[in-house]
């Protein structure tokens, strides 16, 4: 039983890749045609995007926060930084244009920062404020034209895979982009737990009240916490434009929930303090592999939409009713048993 | 808040009169506001005891579609039956709603999910049912009738506005009279002091969602009066909106106080805002970033009133409260375009 406990992890990232192994085990199974490096890869290459957006996602839930603006702020600043390019210096060097968006994500995420930090308000309503914000500037004062074309040295990105072979079913190779989210979400999982910041963050996920009293600055942690939100959710947007090889401002905005779901599916607690990149890792996985396989299966596109925000319910609801009877545990700890079982779920 | 409804009106009536205060402008309005008002005092009501309602867009929606297949059912074999059966076609798309609401009432209060998600989550569910459902596409066809109350006016005030003010009197009188709007208001106040004073959270909260799925049932088929038409899609902007509109009427998003009124008015102000920015020829995407603007300065104007109270009420006795800063928010706002 301990060793069962153990397995489950402290997010539940052992119940997680237990569903995900299941999945890819009864897919391959099902058609020997999923179980190739191909697929792996093609799976990898669907889930950069949604993965750079988790790990932003992920700093903000940690936080004791929402965020339903980083779309936003990714298709504002990568169509920003991209249309410039494109109008006035099509020779820009990657580097310069990458850099110019990562500048204004992270503009971006200052305002959302400096708003829910000075004034304490709502996180939620705030970047539903924002977003409807950012999409509305972006329109009217950047524009609106699809481009077909990205500037030659970006296009040239888009090409690049760090690894290409042939199998027997044809090509794989894995894109560029699929290497920076790895190393991303390498970067995420170190600021998390190793680093100060990381541990500020949890602290005031926990109960900001304490985190103040007991010294962290909150104030300036959210502020730059929402910077580097503001910034990842930059590097999303190029990424998205790079391997898609257009610059469509109607991209990405809209999307938000599947991404969130994901984070809370991965074990996050929506109320703060908890979660994991292990599990946001997962959680993208999972629900890639599900739409995947849902296409696979011939299951019209049109449902996806409703299986995402049925695994949100479901995802969410097992986490409340075992919320509720940890809740109910503690109340009884005077019990040798029920101590040991807070000890268990710690570890 | 009256102050910032004649405010705006004033400003938009000066700048572009001749279309502005045309008949035809003021009757739209006075059309176009009672469906958003009336998902504005939905979310009101959610977020009196502290939660937040993302699903009404998609409930109405889902009513909504659910009028026009009924009643294109029906009328493909017969169409005078179909308009004879208006009523229950009607009942029946707002008892979808119904319907919606008490699966959200169940997440929330019988399965004890955060509000956010799991209207979240039904609202996605809701969007998708409706799109498969629909095949993505806008569906034609309602009762005629129901156009036709669309188009009635008792003199210069359109039948649907009246509709409008008849159920924001029935909320608030509940909210103020009722033994259960007191509990909605003392759960949002004070969650833990509500369950200490004997106060149910699970039938509140299930009462609330309920009610709040109601609303926009009757939302979703007040759509069809102005457009016989229904699509997933439909009003998809009307998130923000609604919330919008409930926080500048007042509404304190961590629950324990809202007014009806002051939803209704800023309801107003809005539609005024938005007809305005058409009369003065500005994008919807300019209408957009007002409305943010506006969400996030009057929640900073509410902070820091409530800051400058805290410290008046520290170092002299109570005084009277000082007036909500609305007006100012959206005079800034309006000032700018």
């Amino acid at each position: 039983m301990d060793t069962l406990r153990r397995l489950r992890g402290p997010n539940n990232e052992g119940i997680l890749a237990l569903v995900l192994l299941s999945l890819f085990v009864t897919m391959s199974t099902l058609s020997p045609a999923f179980f190739t490096v191909g697929t792996a890869f093609s799976i990898l290459r669907s889930a950069t995007v949604p993965l750079i957006f988790a790990l932003a996602v992920l700093i903000v839930i940690v936080s004791g926060g929402i965020d339903v603006s980083f779309a936003a702020v990714a298709i504002f600043s990568a169509y920003t930084a991209v249309s410039f390019a494109i109008t006035t210096a099509p020779e820009l060097p990657a580097l310069v244009i990458i850099a110019l968006a990562l500048a204004i994500g992270a503009v971006l995420g200052l305002i959302n920062g400096v708003v829910i930090a000075r004034y304490r308000l709502p996180t939620l309503i705030v970047t539903l404020g924002t977003q409807g914000l950012f999409v509305g500037v972006m329109y009217t004062y950047i524009g609106a034209t699809y481009y077909a074309q990205l500037p030659p040295s970006l296009a040239a990105l888009s090409s690049l895979s760090v690894l290409d072979f042939r199998t027997e079913t044809g090509r794989a190779s894995l894109h560029v982009m699929a290497v920076v989210a790895i190393g991303l979400s390498v970067l995420v999982w170190w600021m998390l737990t190793k680093t100060m910041f990381g541990r500020s963050l949890y602290a005031i996920g926990g109960d900001a009240e304490a985190a103040r009293r007991a010294g962290f600055r909150v104030m300036r942690t959210q502020i730059l916490m929402y910077v580097l939100v503001g910034v990842l959710a930059a590097i999303a947007g190029i990424a998205h434009m790079v391997m898609g090889r257009s610059a469509n401002p109607q991209d990405l905005v809209g999307n938000e929930l599947d991404i969130i779901a994901a984070v809370v599916l991965g074990g996050a607690s929506i109320f703060g303090g908890r979660g994991s990149v292990l599990g946001t890792v997962m959680g993208v996985l999972l629900i890639q592999v599900i739409n995947n396989s849902l296409l696979l299966a011939g299951v019209p596109s049109a449902w996806l939409r409703a299986a995402v925000g049925f695994l949100l319910i479901v995802g969410v609801g097992v986490q409340a009713v075992t919320a509720r009877k940890k809740a109910r545990r503690v109340h009884t700890l005077d019990e040798p048993k029920a101590e040991h079982v807070v000890k268990g779920g710690a570890s | 808040m009256v102050i910032a409804v004649l405010l705006v009106f004033s400003i938009f009536a000066t700048l572009n009169p001749r279309v502005f205060l045309s008949p035809i402008n003021l009757q739209n309005m006075g059309v176009a506001a009672p469906e958003i008002g009336i998902l504005a005092i939905a979310m009101m009501l959610a977020m009196l005891t502290g939660g937040i309602d993302l699903s009404l867009v998609a409930i109405a929606n889902l009513s909504a579609i659910t009028v026009v297949m009924l009643y294109s059912a029906v009328a493909s074999t017969d169409q005078a039956l179909a308009e004879s059966l208006t009523i229950p076609i009607l009942l029946a798309g707002i008892a979808m709603g119904v319907a919606c609401g008490v699966l959200n009432g169940v997440l929330v209060s019988g399965v004890g999910i955060t509000p956010i998600l799991a209207t979240l989550g039904t609202m996605q569910i809701l969007n998708g049912i409706a799109i498969v459902v629909t095949g993505g596409s806008t569906l034609y066809g309602a009762p005629q009738a129901l156009t036709d109350f669309g188009r009635t006016a008792i003199g210069p005030v359109p039948l649907l506005f009246v509709v409008f003010i008849v159920i924001a009197v029935v909320v608030a009188l509940f909210i103020s009279k009722t033994p259960l709007g007191r509990k909605i208001q003392l759960q949002g106040a004070n969650p833990v002091a509500a369950r200490f004073s004997g106060i149910s959270g699970r039938t509140v909260l299930m009462s609330t969602y309920t009610m709040g799925g109601t609303l926009a049932g009757i939302a979703g088929v007040l759509f069809l009066t102005r457009n016989p038409t229904a699509s997933a899609d439909y009003g998809s902007s009307y998130v923000l909106l609604v919330i919008v509109i409930a926080v500048l009427g007042g509404t304190n998003p961590n629950g324990g106080f809202a007014s009806v009124a002051g939803v209704v008015l800023a309801t107003m102000a809005l539609q005024i805002v938005s007809s305005g920015f058409t009369a003065i020829r500005l994008s919807s995407y300019e209408y957009a970033i007002a409305q943010g603007v506006i969400l996030i300065g009057v929640m900073i104007l509410d902070y820091l009133s409530a800051q400058r109270r805290l410290r008046k009420s520290r170092g002299a006795p109570p005084r009277v409260p000082t007036p909500p800063p609305t007006p100012l928010a959206v005079t800034k706002d309006s000032e700018q375009s």
